[in-house]
Order: structure tokens, then C-alpha cells, then sequence
């Protein structure tokens, strides 16, 4: 039983947009969605609905606002559908370009429709890439064009030959993501050869584009110490290259676990548990530590590792304070709480460390703009893929966001040395934007004062206190059995009860304080492991269908994003 | 991996915007609602321009919200197949699939039409008019559809193979009477030579009959070689189908190396027995890794390997299934990277992930104690998966080092500080389960850990925090006395009433009863205490406080008529009661006391005893009162407490904490039952058992043909493709194991004849004799198999184990 019931789109405002039936007689999505709506806000991705006759289980994800919903009352393995889910927004994606908006499915009924027939076939997911689906879905003359907003020409406006001699050139070749087909006698009456790769591609311009992007997850102790530290990379290639381009793609450390074994050894020292899309040769990554394949067109995720920014073979607990410093990262964040009279303010600090000031990632960056130059200059010279790589890498969207317990009425004398904070009551969290023009080695503080709950929680617990004043169980944990004393004096319990309901009053301030702060920024250029694309070569003799004098425009980009990435406990 | 629309999500920083933005000047609605008659008219049209701008209109009308009716175009949208250009025909279809049911007669009318695609020069037409035909929902046709599909079958172009075998699936669902001819299709569909027929093959198959694992035989070498290369959904389909052939099809061991087996234990006894020298065990392991399995499912088991590194995580944790049930020992340690690796996916997919994680981990956790840092929790996370990576941590938690141990601590100490109430009990509770761990010197500081708890404001966690000291306390109530003492201190400040009724609890379980040195103890004086501040308690807490006043003076009870009974002993004559228990005469054999010490002042325990019990009488609470009533009942006569003694201070069991996922090993890895907890699913299924040795079915079945595996070369994939080199590797090494195997069936051919002969009549007893054999392995089965008798579920946890 693996077979996909039904899949149901909703938009951002839970409006039924798409409902396509496979088989069976899944719950209609007029039933289903309450019972979604049903769970509390973070929702399981799989959500069992036992009420529903036979019991049903509701596959979720939600991408671009959209939600992908999916029943299924049969044991089926939940990954399996998740992934199907994943596959058809990415197909989606694909033809109806990104972002996924509601209407433009529901502008584009015809090719949505044709993308979930072929992609499960009777519920039996068939076709689960992207590209290859260019092939049988019939997109019809001008869609597309009209999708970028184009002027509409009559009749096969898209076929290529057409396209070259209206002269869009090198600079424009961006635009050309929509790439029709041409009209269906040009496809292949076969199929294409390599079932992820679209058959007869033909681009005017010939373009690559390798976009390395790492998230950051780490997490501090409130000493500062890194307790983990990763970034999960991920490369996405954007290929737009005639015929059958066979690709080699070589990275390099940039000095990480240098020192042993050949490139390979030292790269996949570094990259971790690599995951690839299934057109990578993997013996030959096993053997030389380089990717070949031969992509898919368009856009696509070639590759998935992780790097521990600690070191792999660092014990767990020998990472001393310095270890943060030697993760080179742009920024660092550290929370103060329990200041003021009352223990009820924090302040929150970031700053850039000194040790790994940007500038010297600047240089580095620049020197390998040079290196590359260099050696890639026999197939093809890199261009730097944004101005910020050209710049040198730069931190932008610094965002500080703290949590706050909800018990928290509310957050007064919000004072940042620079940027704007605010106070966001509904999600319970302080926010504070920091441009990245005043963000300097000198960093930028935020103090704020947290109001609790009216006092009415104090005066119940004077009241307990009150009342249990005559007798206190005052034995000592030294000598249990010893000093039992009946009675305590009632006399000293006016004093304690004022002193406790102080102490009390610090206390509960003490629980109001944040647990956490998470720190969001991006930084263009600069890769915090640290990994550089060394040089992409188009093998000449195994591509196909592409002329020996065309020698496409390639270009890198490296992204660095915190997406609340870096917490920093307190 | 990341989708790729994620990862543009991150590359375009200004996306959020641009969302809003696109709203507002996305796309206008390309077409304008058009009267019925006007799009009938476009239908009509001779231009592709018009027919293919009426038929988009009305697919659109077809998934508009709400529904737009469309049935009413059948006719006219049939009439465009005559001149069928291609565009227009992808539409057609499915709309005619679409609304075939609704209007079956008008339906019928297009099948010549389909059927005659069905020859049509262009594979991919014919490929589409297949899938469309079986698709057509009309019961009345599923002979043509089978027709139709016995055609596709033998078609040249592989592609129309593929859409053969999926129209397979949808015809037996049409019509069950299909399912022999079916079945045949399949049959030869899964001995296609270019993989992705196969694969398709495959997922038909796991549709169709997963049963019919005959099927499979001769196609079984050459699916395991070609299972790189197919796609995601179907090497997951094949990794559905063979853990099952495994276990059917191969017997846990094969017959030559049987005293060779996975047990350590086995392997050293043999080579004990050959030559006892020590030296020998290294070699013995040797011997012990190679001759495992055998060889046909060490091809599939090897040949899965580089599926560890797919993007799709539906597969790793396939791959992770078919190990660890099928070679837990030599192939499993290679899932746990790529497990890990899972951790990075979007969140939908790590809450499945975790669930699977735990599962292995809970079979085997120390692998995992490495990668202790991904699993550590961060505040962004959603319950769901905090809660799984804490119960991680805790099984983890025994298997590091001090210092890691002294990090999840720390950890979760931060987190029982937390906002979250789910996550500050879920955390409670993982130190509580850290606490079990056998060294007493971490289970001290688990506690001190706990007791600083109380001290909170926050009720939620203090009653947390003390239930799980509660069960630690009586896991060994010896050592922690003065925690009794101190906690009982706290009942001066604490609110919530849960935990003031597990305290008083504790004391009257743990203080009352043991403490003899002063006669009474800080029970009777807590009672004192507590009872003042009766009328103010919750039922809960009022409860306990009856039970401790019934305790206290049943130890009271008991100590002074020990006391008596030991002064009788010693001096019958100083000795003065004031109480008078006939059996105790009896027992005594006739030694009166008649002295009885009368209108002594009535000790302060028993006063506050009668105290309590008048309290309680007055309680509302019915169930209180009917308790009262029962502990008066039992403490009537203060001599005679045996029944007394027997209800109350009856020895408690202790309570054990099992790690969450524990409950859930039953579930199979991968599947939903194991996420959702629940068993309530249509078509779960646990694996089978190991076959019994001599029940297989031949090896031979599984040989093919010399010539057949040197034809096989994989058309098509013009690129030399990894998985090709590594079918090349197999190739050889399949030719090599085929050989072998094919030697050692003759012999076992050769010894069955002879058991045969012998023992022809008695194959039962020859069974079960065998199962007798004092060998580990079977009895453990045995033993699993009896547990599973009431309950399947349990079927593969047997196994795991």
C-alpha cells in the first residue's frame, strides 16, 4: 500500500484552491481541512484523525503560505508522502516559477492538472522529477510567455530559432528560465536518456550558476561557550546549457583539514554526510572528492552536507570560550538578565568579534576571486554572481529576536544603542533590527524592563504564607530524626512574610526573564565553513549537442544565513 | 536535502516581500468566464489555437472553487479526439478520466478513439492513451484495459512498459477478475532489463500482490543489481518487497555454518571444540562475518548501500528498515550517518525522522552517542520535536561520558526552566529517566537537580518534578530518607496540590513506617500539621492526609503491640496493656492479661487519628467519606492489624519510567503506526519471521540464465553512471556467489535426500527437534513467536531484539 489518495491545496487563508483525486474515496477536503484546523498551532506533519471512518492519517506541508494537504487511511510509509508533497510544490515551482502563489494556480488550472497526473500515476508517484515532467506536460504556445508578463506572440512564438534572432543576449539570459519546449513533435518520441534530465534543451545562452548556500544552527551556553555548531550547506546549480552538458564541479577546503590525504580526503573532512542528487557519480566522489554529473535543467539542489564548525574529532567538551572566536562567525550575542532594582530588566548585546572581522574573510574572498580567475581560465572565466561577492562580504539583516514567557504583560523602555526594537505581544518576542551600516566592531546594546502579571499572584502567596505562619517544618536535612521541633514561634512571621513576598516578588521576576535569544543575519560572499568552488569544468568529449566553440558563462555565489540560527541561552 | 524551492526561498533574501508583492500585481486571470455556448463554439473550432483555449477553460472550470459544472462539454470535447492535435490531447484526457464515471455511456464512445492511439507510431502516445484507458473508470471495459495492458506489455519502447505497469495496478482495482492475467503481466514486467520498467514493475507489484513472492524469483538478482538505478519510488517499493522475500525466502542461517553463527558465544564454542586455542577467535570472527547470510541477500543488502546517500529520506529509512531486520549487526552502523544527516531536512520531515531515530536507537543506542549535539534541543523547535530529542538524550544518556552526561544535564535543567509547560515537564521527566542510569552517583545529582525544582513558582514543574522524585525515591527508599524529611519541609510553601499529595505520600509511605528510633516519627508530626490546615486542602490532598492518619496509627498500632508482645516475652507481669486481643490469646495459649491498664489518657496519635477521621467524615467529597469508613473499618480493634497492615503498608511496586518510545517498538520502522502510536491503520503489516531452515523455497528458483546477465547492459543510460560500475562489481561478484550457491544447493540437495529417507514421516517432530536443539537462536524465536500469539504487533520487536 504506497499509493497517494489525494492531494488538496489550500491557500494562505485555508480557501480550497486545487483538489485532485487519485484513487480511492479519500475524506473530501471540505471534511478535511476542520479536522486539520482541529490541532493545536505547531502542527504535526503527520496528524492521525481517528474520528474519520476508516481512521485517517493528514500529510502537511506548508510551502510559499500554501498548505499541501494529503489523506491517506492506509499504512503508508509517511516520509514517502512528505517527500511526494515536497516533489509536487517543487514541480509546481517549476513551472509556475517561484514564489508559489495561489493565483497563479488558479490562473493555470491546465498545467497544475497535467503536473499531478503525471507525477503519480493512479496514485503510484511515477515521475518525481521536476524536469523530466517538461517533457509530457503539454504547456501549450505562449503560457509561459504570458506567465512573465511578456507580449504575447501568436502561435509557437517559443520555438528557439525565433528566440535567438529577436537578440536577447548574455545580459537578459535570466529571463529565459521559462524556456518552452518547443512545440511536442520536437520532443523526443523516446523519452529522454536520463529520466532526470528533460530531453532536447536548447538555450541560446549558455549559463551555470553554482549557488552555495549554509544555514546556521548553533547553540551557546550561557558562558558563551559553543555547546554545537553547525551549518548545513546546500549547493544549488542552475544549469542552462544546450543538449547534454556532462559537468565536473571541484570544491576546495580553503585550508580546512589540511595537512592529510589527498583533495578528496580533506573535503569530505569537512563536508559531512553528503547527500546528492541522484546525477552525481558517487565512486567518483568516493574516489577524487569531485562531482560529475550531469544536471538536470534549470534549477536544482545538486548537493546537501553539513559541516561541524567545532572540528569533527573535537571532544565534546574540550571546546573552551575561544572556540566561538575560531568559528570565525560575523557577530556575536550575549544576554544579561536580572538587572535593575527589581531584577526585571535584560539587556542583550551583540557585537563583532575582533578575531574574525570580516575584512580578513574579505581578503580571502578576494583571493580566491584571483584564484579562480586563474585557474579556471581554460574553460571559462567565473564572474562574481552578485555585487556583494565583488564587494567582499557584507552581514545584512542582523536581527536579534528574544523570547519571552507569555505571563509577560508587557515590555516597557525599550532602549537600543542603535537600530529599532519593538515589542511583539502576540508572538511573545522582542525584536530588534539592526542596520548593518551601524553595525561596527563596537557592536550595540538593547536594555528593556519586563512588566509580569498584576500582583494579585503575590498577594495569594502572602496569603499562604499567612496562614501557615504558626507552624513551620523546620527540620534540619543534617539529623532527620533529631531536632523536631513542635512549634516555632509565631512572632518573627510578620518580618518573614514581607521579606518573602520580596523575595517572591525577585523570584517571579526571575521566571519572567528570557531562557534564550536567537541571532538572524545573512552574509553574501563568505562561507562560514569556509568550502570555495575551485573550478567547474564542461567536459567537452562525454557532453553532447553542444558546439565546441560555446563556452558558457559560469557563475558562483556563496550565502551565509542565520535564520535564528545562533541561540544563545540564558 | 532541502527542496530546491527552499533553498530559492533563502538565495532571494527579499522573498517575503516579494510574496506581497506578487500578490498584488501577480498574473491577471488570463481568461474571462465565458458563456457555455462560447466555449462550445471554441471546442468546435478547427484551429489547435481555439480547441486548446476552450479545453484549458474548461479544466479550469473543472478545479475552480467551487466547481463549475463541466459535464455538460463530454460530448463536444470527445469530438475533438477525431483531429487530435498534441497538444489538445493531454487536456482531453483528463477531462475524460475526470468525468468518465459521471457519465459512463458518452464515455465509452471515446475507447475506439484511445484504442487506436494505442498503435499509434509515437511511443509516448501510446504510452498516454494506456494510462488514460486504464484510468477511465468504467468496470464494463477492464477486459479491453487488459488487452490494452497484455499489449503495453511486449511494446518495444520502454516507456510504454512502464505506463504497462501502472495501468496494472489501476486495472485490478477496476475489476478484481483481472488480477490473473494481471498478475502474468507482472510477472514478465518484472524481468525487464531497463530499470525503470522494472521499478514501475515493482511499485505495481507492492499494489497488486505483494504475496505472490514466487513472482519475484527470477527476477530477484537482477532487481537487487538494478535497484540503484531506478528511481526513488521504486527502489522504496523494493525495499518494501524484499525484507519480506528475506525473511521468507531465507533462513536465518544456512545449514553449513550454523554453529558459526552471529553469536559470539556460538563462534568460540565450535572453534573451542576444533582446537581450543584462544588465538583462533579472531579468525573465528572472520569466518563468522563472511559466512553470515546468505549469498543472494547479501547482494541486496550490499547493492542498497549506496542508496545512503539519496536526497530522498523516505529512502534512508527504508535502507535503515531493511538492515536492521535483516543484518542488524554487520549493516547497520552505516545508517546511523546518514540518519543523522536527516536532522537538516525541513521540519515536516525530521519529526517523521526523529520517530524512526529513536526506534533504532532504542535497539541499539550506542552508535549514536557521538552525535549527541544534533540532538540537542533548540527553542525554535515545535514540541513535537523537542519532546523526541529529549527522549533521545535520555537514552543516549547512559552510553557518554561524564562530561557529555553533565551537558544534558545542564541542558535539560535549562529547559525545566523554560516558558513552555509541555516542554518544562517533558524535561522534568527526562531527568528522571536520566536518573535510572545504575551509577548511584549520577542518580544523586539527577535528584539534588530535582529537589532544586521545588523551590520554583512554578506549579506545573514543582508537581512534575516531584512525581518524578517520587519514583525515584521508591526505586530505593533507603538511601533517600532525609530527602523524605526535606521534602516534607516543603510543605510549608508549596501550591500545588499534586505535589503536596505526592509528599504526604511519600512521608506516610517512606517516614512513617521505618523510623523506630523515637518511637514515632516526623510522620506523625507532619500529620499534626497538616491537619490544622484540613478545610483549606484540595480532595486530592485531603485524601492523602486521611491515608497518612490511617498509616501513622496503624504504625503506632503495630509498634505498641510489638512492644507488648516483646515485654510479654521478656516480663509478662510489668508489662500492662490497655489493649485485649482474643487472638493473641489463642496464640498465646492461654496466657490471660487481665490487668488491663484502663483509663490511661489516650495517646496524641491516636487522638489525632479520631481527629482526622471525624475531619473526613464532614468532607464532601463522597469518595473521601467512603475511604474514611474503610480505614475505621480496618483499624476497629487496634490489636488486630494484620488485614490492616496487609492493605496498607503493602509493599508498593516499583514504578518504572520506560523511555516514550518504547510502546511504539512494536510498529514497523518507516511506517505511519509507528508515527501516529496507534495500530488503528488499514494494511499495517508487521514483517514475517525468518523462515524455519529447510522451509525455503529452492535457490535455484532465483538463478538466471548465463547469457541473460551478459545481455544485460543498461540501455539507455548513456552516461556511465555509478550505479553502472557498481552493476559491473555485482555482476562479477553475483557470477562468483551464483556459482557457489549452486555447488552448495546440490549438497543440500544431497543431504535432504538422506533426511529424507530417514525422516520422510516425521517432519513435524523433525521441526520441532531442531528448535530443541539448545541453540539460542531458535529458542529466542520460539519465545517471540509465543508472545505474538495475542498480540502481531510485537512481531518485529521479537525480532529486533
Amino acid at each position: 500500500m504506497s499509493a497517494i489518495d489525494a492531494v488538496y491545496i489550500y491557500d494562505e487563508h485555508n480557501n480550497l484552491l486545487l483538489s485532485h483525486t487519485y484513487t480511492n474515496r479519500p475524506p473530501p477536503p471540505s471534511t478535511l481541512l476542520p479536522l486539520y484546523l482541529q490541532h493545536a498551532a505547531p502542527r504535526p506533519s503527520v496528524l492521525y484523525v481517528p474520528s474519520l471512518h476508516p481512521p485517517t492519517v493528514v500529510y502537511n506541508i506548508t510551502q510559499d503560505n500554501l498548505l499541501f494537504l494529503s489523506p491517506s487511511s492506509s499504512d503508508i510509509e509517511p516520509l514517502l508522502v512528505l517527500e511526494f508533497l515536497h516533489r509536487v510544490a517543487d514541480a509546481l515551482e517549476e513551472f509556475l516559477g517561484s514564489p508559489l502563489l495561489a493565483n497563479k494556480i488558479s490562473a493555470n488550472y491546465n498545467i497544475v492538472a497535467q503536473v499531478l497526473a503525471e507525477i503519480a500515476d493512479g496514485g503510484v508517484i511515477c515521475q518525481g522529477e521536476a524536469n523530466a515532467l517538461r517533457d509530457v506536460v503539454e504547456t501549450g504556445p505562449g503560457v509561459l510567455n504570458h506567465l512573465l508578463g511578456k507580449v504575447g506572440l501568436p502561435g509557437n512564438a517559443a520555438v528557439p530559432g525565433m528566440q535567438s534572432g529577436s537578440g536577447s543576449g548574455v545580459g537578459s539570459g535570466t529571463l529565459q528560465r521559462f524556456q518552452p519546449t518547443g512545440s511536442q513533435t520536437a520532443v523526443s518520441s523516446q523519452g529522454s536518456a536520463i529520466p532526470w534530465r528533460r530531453s532536447n534543451v536548447r538555450h541560446t545562452s549558455n549559463e551555470l550558476y553554482v549557488d552555495i548556500v549554509e544555514t546556521l544552527s548553533v547553540t551557546l551556553a550561557p558562558s558563551g561557550r559553543p555547546l554545537a555548531a553547525f551549518a548545513y550547506g546546500s549547493i544549488a546549480f542552475t544549469c542552462k546549457v544546450s543538449g547534454v552538458p556532462d559537468l565536473l564541479l571541484t570544491l576546495s577546503t580553503g585550508g580546512k583539514g589540511g595537512g592529510m590525504g589527498n583533495r578528496g580526503d580533506q573535503l569530505r573532512g569537512v563536508m559531512e554526510r553528503v547527500v546528492f542528487h541522484p546525477c552525481v557519480r558517487l565512486n567518483k566522489w568516493k574516489s577524487e572528492g569531485v562531482m560529475s554529473f550531469v544536471p538536470p535543467d534549470g534549477k536544482f539542489v545538486l548537493c546537501g552536507y553539513e559541516v561541524d564548525l567545532l572540528g569533527t574529532d573535537a571532544p565534546i567538551m574540550a571546546t573552551g570560550k575561544n572556540a566561538y572566536a575560531s568559528m570565525n562567525l560575523p557577530a556575536t550575542v550575549e544576554v544579561t538578565t536580572g538587572l535593575g532594582s527589581s531584577n526585571n530588566e535584560f539587556e542583550v548585546r551583540i557585537a563583532q568579534p575582533a578575531s574574525s572581522s570580516l575584512s580578513s574573510a574579505r581578503s580571502a574572498a578576494a583571493a580566491s576571486l584571483q584564484s579562480n580567475l586563474s585557474s579556471s581560465g581554460r574553460a571559462g572565466t567565473f564572474k562574481a554572481g552578485s555585487a556583494g561577492d565583488s564587494r567582499g562580504p557584507s552581514i545584512e539583516n542582523l536581527l536579534v529576536s528574544v523570547p519571552l514567557p507569555s505571563e509577560v504583560r508587557n515590555v516597557t523602555e525599550l532602549r537600543p544603542s542603535k537600530g529599532e526594537a519593538n515589542w511583539n505581544p502576540v508572538e511573545g518576542v522582542v525584536e530588534w533590527r539592526v542596520p548593518a551600516k551601524d553595525f561596527g566592531p563596537l557592536g550595540a546594546v538593547l536594555r528593556c524592563a519586563i512588566q509580569g502579571p498584576t500582583s494579585d499572584g503575590a498577594e495569594d502567596a502572602g496569603a499562604v504564607l499567612d496562614g501557615m505562619t504558626a507552624t513551620t517544618y523546620d527540620y534540619t536535612d543534617d539529623d532527620p530524626t533529631g531536632a523536631y521541633q513542635s512549634e516555632t514561634g509565631s512572632t518573627n512571621g510578620a518580618a518573614t512574610t514581607t521579606q518573602a513576598k520580596r523575595q517572591a516578588n525577585t523570584n517571579r521576576n526571575r521566571d519572567l526573564m528570557p531562557t534564550s535569544a536567537r541571532l538572524s543575519f545573512g552574509v553574501k560572499g563568505w562561507l562560514a565553513s569556509g568550502l570555495k568552488v575551485e573550478s567547474l569544468l564542461l567536459d567537452t568529449n562525454k557532453s553532447r549537442g553542444l558546439g565546441a566553440e560555446v563556452k558558457p558563462y559560469k557563475g558562483v555565489k556563496y550565502l551565509t544565513v542565520s535564520r535564528q540560527g545562533v541561540e544563545v541561552r540564558c | 536535502m532541502e527542496s530546491i524551492s527552499r533553498i530559492s526561498s533563502l538565495l532571494e533574501t527579499a522573498r517575503d516581500l516579494t510574496l506581497e508583492a506578487a500578490r498584488d500585481v501577480g498574473p491577471r486571470k488570463p481568461t474571462k468566464a465565458l458563456p457555455v455556448p462560447q466555449i462550445k463554439k471554441l471546442l468546435d473550432s478547427r484551429t489547435e489555437r481555439d480547441v486548446l483555449d476552450g479545453l484549458r477553460r474548461v479544466i479550469s472550470m473543472q478545479y475552480a472553487n467551487p466547481p463549475q459544472p463541466t459535464l455538460t462539454f463530454f460530448a463536444v470535447v470527445l469530438k475533438t479526439l477525431s483531429t487530435p492535435y498534441p497538444s489538445t490531447r493531454p487536456l482531453v484526457y483528463n477531462y475524460l478520466i475526470h468525468h468518465a464515471e459521471l457519465d459512463p455511456d458518452t464515455a465509452l464512445l471515446s475507447i475506439n478513439t484511445i484504442q487506436k492511439s494505442l498503435s499509434d507510431a509515437n511511443p509516448r502516445v501510446r504510452a498516454m492513451a494506456l494510462k488514460t484507458m486504464s484510468g477511465i473508470r468504467i468496470p464494463m471495459i477492464s477486459q479491453i484495459v487488459s488487452l490494452a495492458v497484455k499489449k503495453g506489455v511486449s511494446d518495444l519502447s520502454p516507456l510504454v512498459r512502464k505506463a504497462a505497469a501502472l495501468a496494472c495496478v489501476k486495472c485490478v482495482r477496476l475489476d478484481e477478475n483481472t488480477r490473473p492475467q494481471v498478475e502474468e503481466y507482472l510477472a514478465t514486467l518484472l524481468l525487464d532489463k531497463q530499470y525503470y520498467v522494472a521499478g514501475a514493475a515493482v511499485q505495481a507489484f507492492m499494489e497488486v500482490c505483494p504475496e505472490r513472492l514466487d513472482l519475484v524469483h527470477p527476477a530477484y538478482r537482477r532487481l537487487c543489481k538494478m535497484v540503484v538505478d531506478m528511481d526513488e519510488w521504486g527502489q522504496l517499493a523494493m525495499l518494501r518487497l524484499i525484507p519480506v522475500y528475506a525473511r521468507k525466502c531465507f533462513p536465518r542461517r544456512t545449514k553449513r555454518v550454523r554453529r558459526a553463527q552471529t553469536r559470539e558465544e556460538k563462534a568460540k564454542d565450535f572453534y573451542e571444540d576444533l582446537e581450543p586455542k584462544e588465538e583462533e577467535e579472531e579468525a573465528a570472527a572472520d569466518y563468522d562475518e563472511v559466512e553470515i547470510m546468505d549469498p543472494d541477500l547479501d547482494l541486496f543488502l550490499t547493492s542498497i548501500h549506496p542508496l545512503l546517500q539519496s536526497r530522498n529520506s523516505a529512502v534512508i529509512i527504508a535502507v535503515t528498515r531493511a538492515y536492521l531486520y535483516l543484518s542488524p549487526q554487520t549493516h547497520l552502523p552505516h545508517t546511523i550517518g546518514p540518519l543523522i544527516a536527516l536532522l537538516r531536512s525541513p521540519q515536516d520531515i525530521q519529526q517523521v525522522a526523529l520517530h524512526n531515530i529513536l526506534q533504532v536507537c532504542i535497539h541499539d543506542p550506542k552508535p549514536f552517542a557521538p552525535y549527541i549535539r544534533h540532538f540537542l534541543v533548540r527553542s525554535t523547535e515545535p514540541s513535537q520535536i523537542r519532546t523526541l530529542k529529549l527522549e533521545l538524550l535520555t537514552l543516549l544518556f547512559p552510553h557518554c561520558g561524564k562530561e557529555v552526561q553533565d551537558l544534558i544535564l545542564a541542558e535539560l535543567e535549562h529547559f525545566s526552566h523554560g516558558h513552555d509547560p509541555d516542554l518544562v515537564r517533558e524535561s522534568v521527566r527526562a531527568i528522571g529517566r536520566c536518573a535510572q542510569v545504575p551509577s548511584a552517583r549520577t542518580s544523586r545529582r539527577c535528584l539534588s537537580l530535582l529537589l532544586k525544582q521545588i523551590h520554583s513558582a512554578d506549579s506545573n514543574l514543582v508537581g512534575e518534578a516531584i512525581e518524578v522524585i517520587r519514583h525515584l525515591i521508591q526505586r530505593s527508599p533507603d538511601e533517600h530518607r532525609k530527602t523524605v524529611v526535606r521534602l516534607a519541609k516543603n510543605l510549608d510553601s508549596l501550591v500545588s496540590p499534586s505535589a503536596r499529595a505526592s509528599i504526604i505520600w511519600l512521608v506516610g509511605e517512606f517516614a512513617g513506617m521505618r523510623e523506630n528510633t523515637e518511637g514515632e516519627s516526623i510522620a506523625a508530626d507532619v500529620l499534626r500539621i497538616l491537619v490544622k490546615g484540613y478545610a483549606d486542602e484540595e480532595d486530592e490532598v485531603k485524601g492523602q492526609i486521611v491515608l497518612l492518619a490511617a498509616k501513622v496509627y496503624l504504625g503506632w498500632c503495630n509498634r505498641r503491640n510489638e512492644k507488648r508482645k516483646a515485654l510479654e516475652g521478656l516480663d509478662g507481669e510489668e508489662w500492662r496493656s490497655d489493649g485485649y486481643d482474643a487472638l493473641e490469646k489463642e496464640d498465646e495459649g492461654g496466657f490471660e492479661e487481665d490487668s488491663t491498664k484502663a483509663a490511661e489518657k489516650a495517646h496524641p496519635i491516636e487522638l489525632l487519628y479520631q481527629h482526622s477521621m471525624l475531619l473526613a467524615r464532614y468532607t464532601p467529597s463522597y469518595d473521601l467519606r467512603d475511604r474514611a469508613r474503610l480505614y475505621r473499618a480496618l483499624l476497629a480493634v487496634p490489636t488486630s492489624t494484620e488485614l490492616a497492615s496487609l492493605l496498607l503498608l503493602a509493599p508498593k511496586p516499583v514504578p518504572v519510567a520506560p523511555s516514550p518510545g518504547e510502546a511504539r517498538k512494536g510498529f514497523l520502522l518507516g511506517s505511519a503506526s509507528l508515527v501516529i502510536g496507534a495500530g488503528g491503520l488499514q494494511g499495517r503489516e508487521a514483517l514475517p519471521d525468518w523462515v524455519v531452515e529447510g522451509d525455503e523455497p529452492d535457490p535455484d528458483l532465483r538463478a538466471e540464465g548465463k547469457d541473460e546477465r551478459a545481455e544485460y547492459v543498461p540501455a539507455g543510460s548513456v552516461v556511465v553512471s555509478a550505479g553502472t560500475r557498481l552493476d559491473e562489481a555485482l555482476v562479477a561478484e553475483g557470477g562468483k556467489s551464483g556459482g557457489k550457491g549452486r555447488g552448495r544447493t546440490l549438497n543440500d540437495w544431497l543431504n535432504d535426500d538422506e533426511e529424507e529417507g530417514t525422516e520422510s514421516d516425521e517432519e513435524e517432530e523433525d521441526g520441532e527437534s531442531e528448535e530443541e536443539d539448545g541453540s539460542e537462536e531458535t529458542e529466542e524465536e520460539e519465545s517471540s513467536e509465543e508472545d505474538e500469539e495475542d498480540d502481531e504487533e510485537d512481531e518485529s520487536a521479537g525480532l529486533v531484539r
